[in-house]
């Protein structure tokens, strides 16, 4: 009797001989791209750390080499966030909102549990379809609290959480060297190093490290705690040109051979492209 | 920030399991382990997947973390409610209901499989369990998550009647502990909710004290 | 009434300038007019009785029913227009039911008579519906902790417990009659048992009823005892008891008589 194919078990390789035969023909593979986000965040004895990058991409460009994915959603809650910057940003803002009205409404200082819950129920609703990972960091009435949210509502409390796609580099890091009990200092210097795993190891996180220290009495949010993919080279001479320089490779005899028959392009013969 | 991304970074956060519960002659014996994972990656390596739903009932969680978080959050709520109108402590098979009531007539959108335990004064130690479908079936003791296949076979053949409080937390000690060496998605830390008359106390063995008998 | 014809009456959304709710007043009167309904809880359960006009000699025993059974554990006898008591009764099983579904025990005397309270509550509120012609004697038995308890539902939607209570065309007199009975000790517990609440409701009923003015009657009653479903009383049981007391007070008349 004849067995069905799927049932049979084992080893296939007809993918494997598909693929020879596409390579064959000049079908090159799709290569493996990463991108995304390192945040991260340490809990303190007064307070908690938050850390983020700063790199947005866009497919395999970096779009923006220095923006800020810690959010604000009060004065002693803030949010890192991870996944598609619409969303996070978005999501946070909304909660902030959410947060300041209801702090208005019971006239009492926030709670990090109740941005929690409404991070949760929101995401929860949309089914992982707002894809926004997020660390949530805060002090309040019951001391510190250091939460993440995933994309689907589900939530973990953690004494030092990373997200995005550093975040194995930055749990790499955490788990080597968190010890119960951090001073400040020593909290910042591990975020900073969780961080920075994530810049110089991850391809979707990169630029600067920021950091955000929430504790008791406010909070401080350092843009750039530390810049270290700063330009190390800038062109003395500027990088501005008169408008029609064309760029010569230098000794390419064969151009100044013909360059004569060139017109010199200036700014009044530009092509007219109005239309 | 783009949707090119790993799959653990979007997959949902799901919880491969080990949980059982075991009633005893006036209580329970809840256990669980401690791992969380978003595909390959392991989120949470200590995580608490036994709950608290009411003082003297819990319930332990498998299947997506946020779904059955979500669940446990509304049912600890109508649980709540229910005791403050009722001015006293709510029965097992209450919570157990309202669990069902959520799974079963939202079973196309949800990924959970729960056992509910507990002790009223009416009933004793009692254990329910709901799966995927939204079935509720009490049970003198229960196993779940992907790490209960592993152990059928030995629950079966260990669990007695008539079994001690202690009896029942080596029982369920042993039995977590063999089903999260041969799972994958279940390891970490065993933790242990014993509830009876007086109220409820939790116990924790981590990953490296773990019973080894099997080994031989 | 004094504001008749100034149109303060024709709708419950509208209050007369004294404060009143002309429409809900109506609805009372409804109630005043029908047969006399009387409920006591008793130390092993809860009885609730109704007296029911005969309006033809042709209808069957036991027709028209007044008293109705809504769950295992819950009984209720209704006071005015039968049929919209019919739409409570409806509303009780409802609830009954919902309730056992998703909580999985019976629903609590107290929260169904609250539930039954609103629905009629509602019925007061709108222009668009009339307030009901009924008031509801409502008999729910918890178990061993909760024991027996009695309710009774208006038109207006408010809710009582009672130990006794009577409603409909006797219940002044029904309500001295109750209160004669010696039916809790000190500590609030009731003394008398069903079977003897049966004897005392039917000479209840004998004594409110005036041959002379009013009609034929039957007696319904239910109960809900401990650890046994609601259930009707036997009619031949009611028929007994009906008929003893009805020969004590004509034995009573004649002796008054001489």
């Amino acid at each position: 009797m004849n067995t069905p194919e799927s049932a049979r078990g084992g080893f296939c390789f007809e993918n494997a001989i598909r693929n020879s035969v596409l390579s064959a023909n000049g079908y090159k593979a799709p290569t493996a791209r990463k991108t995304g986000t390192t945040i991260a965040g340490v809990v303190f004895e007064g307070g908690v750390v938050l850390g983020a990058d700063t790199r947005a991409t866009s497919g395999a460009t970096v779009f923006e080499k220095n923006c800020q994915k810690i959010h604000y959603i009060a004065d002693n809650i803030m949010c890192c966030g991870a996944g598609t910057a619409a969303d996070t940003e978005h999501t946070t803002q909304l909660i902030a909102s959410k947060i300041w009205l209801h702090a208005l409404a019971t006239r009492r200082k926030p709670r990090v549990a109740t941005a929690l819950s409404m991070l949760k129920h929101m995401l929860f609703r949309y089914q992982g379809y707002v894809s926004a990972a997020l660390v949530l960091g805060g002090v309040d009435f019951h001391g510190p609290h250091l939460y993440t949210v995933y994309p689907h509502g589900s939530t973990d409390r953690l004494p030092y959480v990373s997200m995005g796609s550093g975040s194995l580099a930055a749990m790499a890091v955490f788990e080597a060297n968190y010890k119960d009990g951090l001073t400040l200092e020593d909290a910042k210097q591990l975020v900073y190093e969780g961080i920075s795993g994530g810049i110089f190891n991850d391809l979707g996180s990169g630029g600067n490290v920021d950091l955000c220290i929430i504790t008791a009495d406010g909070q401080e949010l350092i843009r750039g705690y530390a810049k270290e993919n700063e330009r190390k080279y800038r062109r003395p001479g500027g990088y501005k040109f008169p408008s029609g320089t064309t760029p010569v490779v230098p000794g390419s005899e064969k151009f100044k051979e013909q360059s004569k028959d060139f017109a010199l392009v200036t700014e009044q013969d530009g092509m007219d492209v109005s239309a | 920030m783009t949707p090119i991304q790993p799959e653990w970074t979007s997959t949902e956060h799901s919880m491969g399991t080990s949980i059982m519960a075991v009633a005893f002659d006036g209580g329970v014996v809840m256990g669980a382990d401690s791992r969380t994972t978003t595909g390959s990656y392991i989120a949470n390596r200590v995580s608490d997947k036994i709950t608290p739903m009411h003082d003297k009932i819990y319930c332990c969680r498998s299947g997506s973390a946020a779904d059955t978080q979500i669940i446990s959050d509304y049912v600890r709520h109508y649980l709540s409610m229910h005791a403050i109108e009722l001015s006293e402590e709510p029965d097992v098979a209450t919570a157990a209901k309202i669990f069902r009531t959520f799974c079963y007539y939202n079973k196309g959108q949800l990924m959970a499989g729960i056992i509910v335990a507990g002790y009223d004064d009416k009933k004793g130690g009692q254990v329910f369990t709901i799966p995927l479908g939204g079935a509720l079936v009490q049970q003198p003791f229960a196993i779940g998550g992907s790490g209960s296949s592993y152990i059928y076979g030995f629950c079966d053949s260990n669990y007695k009647e008539g079994m001690t409080k202690e009896e029942c937390i080596t029982f369920v000690k042993n039995a977590l502990s063999l089903a999260m060496a041969r799972d994958g998605s279940s390891g970490g830390v065993i933790r242990l909710v014993i509830i009876d008359k007086s109220g409820s106390s939790r116990e924790f063995h981590p990953g490296n004290k773990l019973p080894e008998f099997w080994q031989g | 009434m004094a504001s008749i014809g100034t149109g303060y009456d024709l709708s419950s959304t509208i209050f007369s300038p004294d404060g009143r709710v002309f429409q809900i007043e109506y609805a009372t009167k409804a109630v005043e007019n029908s047969g006399t309904c009387m409920g006591i809880r008793c130390k092993d359960g809860v009885l609730l009785a109704v007296e029911k006009t005969i309006i033809s000699k042709m209808l069957v025993p036991g027709s028209l029913r007044r008293a109705h059974i809504v769950d295992k554990h819950a009984s209720l006898v209704v006071c005015g227009l039968i049929s919209d008591g019919r739409v409570i009764v409806d509303r009780a099983r409802e609830e009954c039911e919902n309730y056992l579904d998703f909580y999985g025990r019976p629903i609590p005397g107290a929260i169904l008579a609250d539930r039954l309270a609103h629905f009629v509550h509602l019925y007061t509120l709108h222009w668009s519906v009339r307030p009901f012609g009924c008031a509801i004697l409502l008999g729910v038995h918890n178990g061993e902790k909760q024991g027996a308890q009695l309710y009774m539902i208006e038109p207006s939607g408010v809710s009582y417990r009672y130990f006794a209570c009577a409603y409909g065309k006797g219940k002044q007199a029904a309500r001295t009659e109750l209160e004669k009975l010696s039916l809790n000790d000190k500590q609030a517990s009731p003394q008398i048992s069903c079977e003897q609440a049966v004897k005392d409701l039917a000479k209840i009923v004998v004594s409110v009823h005036d041959d002379s003015k009013d009609k034929e009657y039957e007696i319904e009653m239910i109960w809900v005892r401990d650890g046994k479903p609601a259930a009707m009383v036997p009619r031949d049981v009611v028929q007994k008891v009906h008929d003893e007391a009805k020969r004590e007070a004509e034995a009573d008349s004649d002796m008054e008589d001489e």
